[in-house]
């Protein structure tokens, strides 16, 4: 009998331990997002939403998360101002739809996993190249010279035809769809498994002595030199990482969601959109940055649900026809904004006030 | 050649074993010398004060010895070897560490992590380690939480471990500098007004401290203060700088009655 019963009860009590070892933010964030959540498994459930298009969303979610966790690194771990997180997008998206697409001007139809490795590359390559002679400056100049740099990508793509086609932009880029069964469950499977590598990936740099130095620069960075790290190199490393990330993001984009990009794509204001998911979220976490990136796909795309929903009931379709959606999306971002400044600074998931690996504080005990 | 020299009295490289030679160091901001061509020593295993009215160049001193600045002339050796010109990363792996007038507080660190970031070249600090060698990583770091503990111990405060560092009273972050300072086991410590707003209970308890690790681990110390009375007890010798220049360099006493000090405390009726 008491085994039976301290078996049932044990992963019950370790639940509720769990539950009562969160913090007040953790269990807001984690009630909202079931709430949240089961909305969207509701609507599902009795069609208003239709499942290939949850999983769209989810898979767009999982797209941005990647990009909100990249700049999370520069800025969240470093204190690094990026305003060219949608180029770095754009260079990962193009580099894999150049290299792979059938109708690419450049004709050479590689695998996608060339894609991938172009990407990361070109993407690594021009990080560091903005990066050297701004890094060294104060921090204004970088976000000035990648306000620059995201134009110029952009120009660039739009005006050299014969790489690029131009604002025609590169169709037929190889698709998931055309390999397996239900292209949408395997697209948001792929993205789900990205952004968990990513995760694991940056969350065990953060609890290192690595991410400890970017923390100090981001404090103060003359207090790092002082301890003898070569700021300069930290500081690199974490704009070319978190850039390579926004960069997969691109190509997870054009073999996952769309297999069309264009120079429209290229829009500055989707970078900041990425920026106020981490503010958002909580600058510096990188939970925070996941709540963030689903947050963006929600502002983005509910207030056109909302409407083709409402159109669809008689009584007020002639008023709700009436309103713009792209001015409502901004809208809402701004009083996201207010809301979030107002009541909370730090996000909706600051980071943890310490970051050491558990491994190093079991090794103690 | 140059006028000043004629009245340059103080600063003597005439030392048994310097650990840190300054030569010479010049530097200037539009038309104001803020060093101009200053030349001391410091003893190996000395507390010297460094010590001067406001805007006499103490801090520019510090400054361009750390290579925070670059000097516009002359040298700067520890030991036996060049510095000037180095980074101030570079310098600091030499073994010269300095603190700063006024810490600024680490947001989202605590304490102990605050000085965990510290020893310089961590195996950890590198990224790939991180996956190819995991456990020398954290037996690394598990190492130096080991030694933050002594250090916290050490210093008194212990119970501070786990703080968020912003969440420190002006007197603790003092305390945390200088452990934070001890867990890169320097050679040379520069400290820029290590009692500047501490209360005078806790300025004892710096002092002692500080004669501690000149004592007990070694540590050189080169010491800015205002706070005359902390620094006439604690250092020796002291050298004077007065509009970018050493103007005597002596025991406590000695600078003490030495008129060209009053007068340059004064208000420059040196001339």
């Amino acid at each position: 009998m008491t085994d039976g019963q301290s078996f049932l009860q044990s992963p019950i009590g370790a639940t509720r331990g769990w539950w009562d070892d969160l913090e007040t933010e953790e269990r807001n964030t984690i009630v909202g997002l079931a709430v949240f959540g089961g909305l969207l498994l509701a609507a599902t459930a009795v069609g208003i939403l239709n499942p290939t298009y949850l999983l769209y969303l989810l898979t767009l979610a999982g797209m941005f998360t990647l990009m909100t966790l990249g700049l999370n690194v520069q800025w969240g771990y470093t204190g690094l101002v990026n305003f060219s997180v949608i180029a770095f997008w754009g260079i990962g998206a193009y580099s894999a739809a150049m290299v792979t697409a059938e109708r690419s001007p450049l004709g050479w139809e590689l695998h996608p996993v060339w894609g991938v490795v172009v990407a990361v590359v070109a993407s690594a390559l021009l990080a560091t190249l903005i990066a050297v002679p701004t890094l060294r400056l104060r921090a204004d100049y970088l976000a000035i010279a990648t306000l620059g740099f995201a134009e110029i990508v952009r120009m660039v793509i739009n005006n050299e035809r014969a790489y690029t086609n131009g604002s025609a932009g590169i169709p037929g880029i190889p698709s998931v769809a055309e390999w397996v069964e239900s292209p949408d469950l395997v697209s948001f499977l792929t993205i789900a498994l990205l952004v968990a590598v990513v995760y694991l990936v940056l969350r065990r740099a953060q609890l290192s002595p690595w991410g400890r130095v970017q923390r100090t620069i981001r404090a103060d960075e003359d207090l790092a030199q002082a301890l003898g790290k070569n700021t300069f190199r930290f500081k690199l490393q974490s704009f070319v990482l978190g850039s390579v990330i926004m960069a997969l993001a691109g190509v997870a984009y054009v073999h996952l969601i769309t297999p069309l990009i264009t120079p429209t794509g290229l829009e500055p204001i989707r970078t900041f959109y990425v920026w106020i998911g981490i503010i958002l979220g909580g600058s510096g976490s990188n939970r925070g940055a996941v709540v963030g990136g689903l947050t963006i796909v929600a502002i983005r795309q509910a207030p056109s649900f909302i409407r083709n929903q409402l159109l669809n009931v008689p009584a007020i379709a002639p008023y709700v026809s009436e309103i713009n959606v792209g001015a409502l999306r901004l809208f809402l971002v701004g009083v996201l904004v207010i809301l979030i400044v107002r009541y909370r600074s730090s996000g909706l998931l600051p980071p943890k006030r310490e970051h050491i690996w558990s491994k190093t504080l079991e090794d103690r005990s | 050649m140059n006028e000043s020299e004629l009245d340059y009295e103080g600063g003597d490289l005439q030392k048994e074993d310097p650990l840190l030679r300054v030569e010479d160091l010049r530097k200037t901001f539009g038309g104001v010398v803020a060093a101009d061509d200053a030349t001391f020593a410091v003893e190996r295993g000395s507390i010297t004060g460094l010590i001067g009215p406001n805007g006499a160049g103490k801090s520019t001193l510090f400054n361009l010895i750390s290579g925070f600045y670059e000097p516009d002339g002359g040298a700067v050796y520890l030991g036996d070897e060049e510095i000037t010109g180095m980074r101030p990363d570079q310098i600091a792996q030499k073994g010269l560490i300095r603190t700063f007038q006024t810490p600024r507080k680490l947001e989202g660190m605590t304490v102990r992590e605050s000085l965990l970031v510290a020893p310089a070249g961590q195996r950890g600090e590198s990224l790939l380690p991180l996956w190819t060698s995991p456990s020398s990583v954290t037996a690394q770091e598990d190492e130096l939480l080991d030694r933050a503990e002594d250090l916290l111990s050490f210093f008194e405060i212990d119970h501070l471990a786990t703080e968020p560092s912003p969440e420190l009273s002006g007197g603790q972050l003092k305390l945390v500098e200088l452990a934070r300072a001890m867990m890169t086991d320097p050679d040379v410590l520069l400290l820029d007004e290590p009692v500047a707003g501490v209360n005078p209970v806790l300025e004892e308890k710096l002092a002692e401290h500080i004669r501690r690790l000149n004592e007990e681990q070694g540590v050189t110390v080169l010491l800015i203060e205002h706070d005359m009375e902390f620094i006439m007890d604690l250092a020796d010798p002291i050298v004077v700088l007065d509009q970018g220049r050493v103007l005597v360099e002596g025991t406590p006493e000695a600078v003490r009655t030495d008129d060209r000090v009053v007068d340059a405390y004064l208000g420059g009726v040196a001339e």
